[in-house]
């Protein structure tokens, strides 16, 4: 037995050509066109620059072709190696804390019954995601500050922790830590609003149900909850993934002489290369090294939207 | 009606763009400058528009990033090739621009100039310290300046002690500080500097050590940081931050933090810049109910004297149109001794300065009324309750004085204390100088500053010793400094 489906059947009216419908809507187009030309300079225009990958130019005279010497030498530098791990590892911990304790946050504001506290926490907890980054390190540096100006270690030294103050920011095991606590405490709150978004849509029916069947408060979440949250931490986890190479930010504004090396990523790396050599920096490796970036990142888009359309059935781009 | 709304849009747009393509007869003069020019928020348009008065053939378009941006908005700008005509560039890019061509000679220029030859001249020594090759590619308004060692005349005194003029007294006063108020004595934007001199805000520790490429009397290339002198300078350092005397999270200060700090009595020693910032350290630390009274030390008995920077210079691009006419307008008017120099040191009238009776800081402890005819300067447009103190020129630095017969409000503008700060300096001070460019400095000399300076941040915080850094720096950054050693030996 065949199935025939709507859309065969009913008749699809012919597309007018391009030049006729143009005609007709001169207007849109009138006014697309500004936003055309913004995309196209602001955009297309500077991926010419991706050519300055094969040569070494350092702002004066012509480029000089190298081929893939550019390449062959950031391979050769142990620091664009840390960079890169660090890139990777950097936003991976972060991607999965961040989730994680989101998920977790949204879980127990799910459970808030005062809608005014539930109100005050959300707004609490979103806060910190409008503070620039400069301002966020500013703030972090005073509290983790080793001084007696320092509330974490003051507080540390009270309860017994620690003798004296810890220069968190200035050794290179604590700064990762931290890089991690103020990542999540600045972005997990953000993140809960999708998940809040996916609670308030399950069906209290399945609660009643749930109830009915003898499902305590721990079982609902367990058994209702979590799995109504999966298909939404997954997809959360797929779009952020295909960002992952996009960090410089948080880790410039945290960075000092002691821990630069050993914290770079890719983004820092760059700048520093490009703007901490004298006056003439090598534009061409810069630009090998980014492109690099850009083609790791495209290759993450790629995997995560074929992941995508496998868990979602359509894809992210 | 949205095809009229299209319409009336595109049209603006279009209109828009036309105006850019507007031009007259004027030259027009892109400068790209940092903050030591006033600012928007302090009347940089009349600034623009009273230089623009006084030189009616031009048109002047200022750049002004923020100051800690600037060198990296100019690299962006002349990466971009869109070249400003005249930009203000420090040494460092001064000497690898000239080697690249990105500037035109100005040698020529400056020996036939008014300025050089107006009998009021007085930085032959300095401009001698600025050319490369025996060519000269930048005009510098002022000596470059330097920094000085301040203390407290309140601390000195609360410890009964005067002021060091050993290193063992300077230490037991730290000592004393320390003690006395349960806080550093000493602290710092950075155990070391990201620009020459490097070491001008430790200048007590480092000595007579340098963490840069130096010049030895044989006319030979060394890297300083190298040398027994780097290695004992950090030892000092060292021993400094576990004593408790500099303040640890010198590594992570910026100026303003080490500045705040300062004003907030969390310590009482602190090397900055001499010169009108003696004023402003004083006024300052008044301003939040301290004792401003501070004592600017001389260098300590048997140390070097205190660096005196290679000065900021302004320089024209090799895609300025017009050279010879920026040159004339631009250039050779800053030092004039009439109204240039004037806008370029005092800012404008009735902005800036004023020479009309009024109060000044009006309804405050600290007002003051002039009279009619007498100069002084005004109220910062920005912070209201301080008053302005200059423009670009330090009237204290200036390589010219004014033409005789203008009024010059030297006497009257600079306080007594930046007064003898300066002279202070200027007889206790020596020229840095310019490390040459080469194509190995450029392209390995900014890994090689990260090395360094992880390594002295190390040595300074306990965490690595001083046997222990320089083994590191043995693995990972001898073999760097030796090609650019090797290379500034090759250019002798």
């Amino acid at each position: 037995m065949s199935t025939v489906t709507a859309t065969k059947t009913v008749p699809q009216p012919k597309k007018k050509p391009l030049r006729q419908r143009m005609a007709k809507y001169w207007g849109f187009y009138l006014m697309f066109i500004p936003v055309l030309a913004f995309v196209a300079v602001f955009h297309y225009a500077p991926m010419f620059g991706i050519r300055y990958a094969f040569y070494s130019w350092k702002i004066v005279g012509d480029p000089v072709w190298v081929g893939l010497a550019n390449f062959e030498k950031l391979f050769r530098q142990s620091q664009f190696s840390v960079a890169f791990w660090n890139t990777i590892v950097f936003s991976v911990v972060k991607l999965l804390l961040n989730t994680g304790f989101a998920v977790i946050i949204s879980l127990l504001l799910n459970e808030m019954v005062s809608l005014r506290f539930k109100k005050l926490s959300q707004t609490i907890i979103y806060l910190p995601h409008f503070m620039s980054w400069v301002v966020t390190a500013s703030v972090f540096s005073l509290l983790l500050s080793p001084s007696e100006s320092g509330l974490v270690n003051q507080l540390l030294i009270k309860l017994g922790v620690i003798d004296e103050g810890i220069y968190y920011l200035a050794d290179k095991g604590w700064w990762r830590t931290w890089y991690y606590i103020i990542n999540v405490w600045r972005e997990t709150g953000w993140q809960t609003i999708i998940f809040m978004a996916t609670l308030t849509g399950i069906d209290p029916g399945i609660y009643e149900a749930a109830s009915i069947d003898g499902a305590g408060r721990w079982k609902k979440m367990r058994y209702v909850t979590l799995p109504a949250l999966a298909n939404t931490i997954i997809t959360v986890l797929i779009l952020n993934l295909a960002k992952i190479m996009n960090l410089f930010e948080s880790v410039f504004v945290l960075q000092n002489s002691s821990v630069q090396r050993a914290t770079n990523v890719l983004q820092t790396y760059v700048y520093y290369q490009t703007f901490n050599s004298g006056a003439s920096a090598d534009y061409g490796y810069t630009t090998a090294v980014g492109l690099f970036r850009s083609l790791v990142g495209l290759a993450l888009m790629l995997i995560c939207n074929f992941a995508s359309k496998k868990v979602r059935g359509r894809g992210i781009v | 009606m949205k095809k009229l709304v299209s319409l009336i849009l595109a049209l603006v747009l279009c209109l828009g763009m036309l105006s850019f393509a507007h031009a007259d007869d004027k030259i027009k003069i892109v400068m790209m400058v940092d903050t030591t020019v006033v600012d928007q928020n302090n009347g940089r348009d009349q600034f623009e528009a009273r230089w623009e008065e006084l030189h009616p053939g031009f048109d002047l378009e200022i750049i002004q990033p923020d100051h800690s941006a600037y060198y990296d908005v100019m690299q962006q700008r002349m990466a971009s090739g869109d070249w400003p005509d005249v930009l203000i560039l420090s040494s460092t890019y001064y000497a690898d621009y000239a080697a690249n061509g990105v500037l035109w000679d100005m040698t020529e220029a400056w020996e036939n100039s008014k300025t050089k030859n107006s009998g009021r001249f007085t930085g032959d020594t300095v401009f001698d310290g600025l050319k490369i090759d025996g060519k000269l590619y930048g005009f510098a308004p002022t000596r470059g300046n330097g920094c000085i060692t301040y203390i407290k005349k309140a601390w000195l005194d609360a410890c009964g002690l005067a002021a060091p003029t050993t290193y063992e007294e300077y230490i037991a006063m730290c000592k004393a500080f320390v003690e006395k108020y349960g806080t550093y004595a000493v602290a710092a934007a950075g155990f070391v500097g990201g620009e020459a001199p490097f070491i001008n805000y430790l200048p007590e520790f480092y000595q007579d050590a340098y963490p840069f490429f130096v010049k030895q009397e044989d006319g030979t290339w060394v890297d300083g940081f190298t040398q027994d002198s780097m290695k004992e300078a950090l030892q000092r350092i060292q021993d400094a931050v576990a004593a408790g005397i500099i303040d640890k999270e010198t590594l992570t200060n910026t100026t303003a933090d080490a500045r705040n700090k300062f004003y907030d009595d969390k310590f009482g020693v602190f090397t900055y810049w001499a010169g009108t910032w003696a004023t402003n350290l004083k006024t300052n630390l008044e301003a939040n109910g301290k004792d401003g009274e501070l004592v600017a030390l001389k260098p300590l008995e048997g140390l070097p004297l205190y660096y005196d920077r290679v000065p900021p210079m302004w320089c024209i691009t090799a895609k300025c149109e017009h050279p010879q006419e920026v040159f004339d307008a631009f250039i050779d008017t800053m030092l004039d001794g009439g109204d240039t120099q004037m806008l370029w040191t005092y800012g404008v009238e009735g902005v800036h300065w004023s020479k009309s009776a009024g109060t000044v800081l009006a309804g405050t402890e600290k007002e003051k009324t002039y009279e009619d005819g007498q100069f002084h300067m005004l109220e910062n447009l920005e912070k209201a309750g301080t008053l302005y103190t200059k423009n670009h020129i330090d009237p204290m630095l200036s390589l010219a004085s004014f033409a005789e017969g203008y009024y010059d409000p030297k006497e009257a503008s600079v306080k007594p204390e930046a007064k003898a700060a300066s002279e202070l300096f200027n007889a206790n001070s020596r020229l840095a100088s310019i490390v040459p460019a080469t194509p190995e400095l450029s392209e390995l000399n900014g890994d090689l500053t990260t090395i360094k300076s992880e390594i002295i941040a190390d040595i300074a915080l306990g965490t690595l010793s001083v046997e222990d850094g320089y083994k590191k720096f043995e693995q990972e950054g001898k073999a760097l400094s030796d090609e650019i050693v090797a290379s500034l030996n090759a250019l002798n």
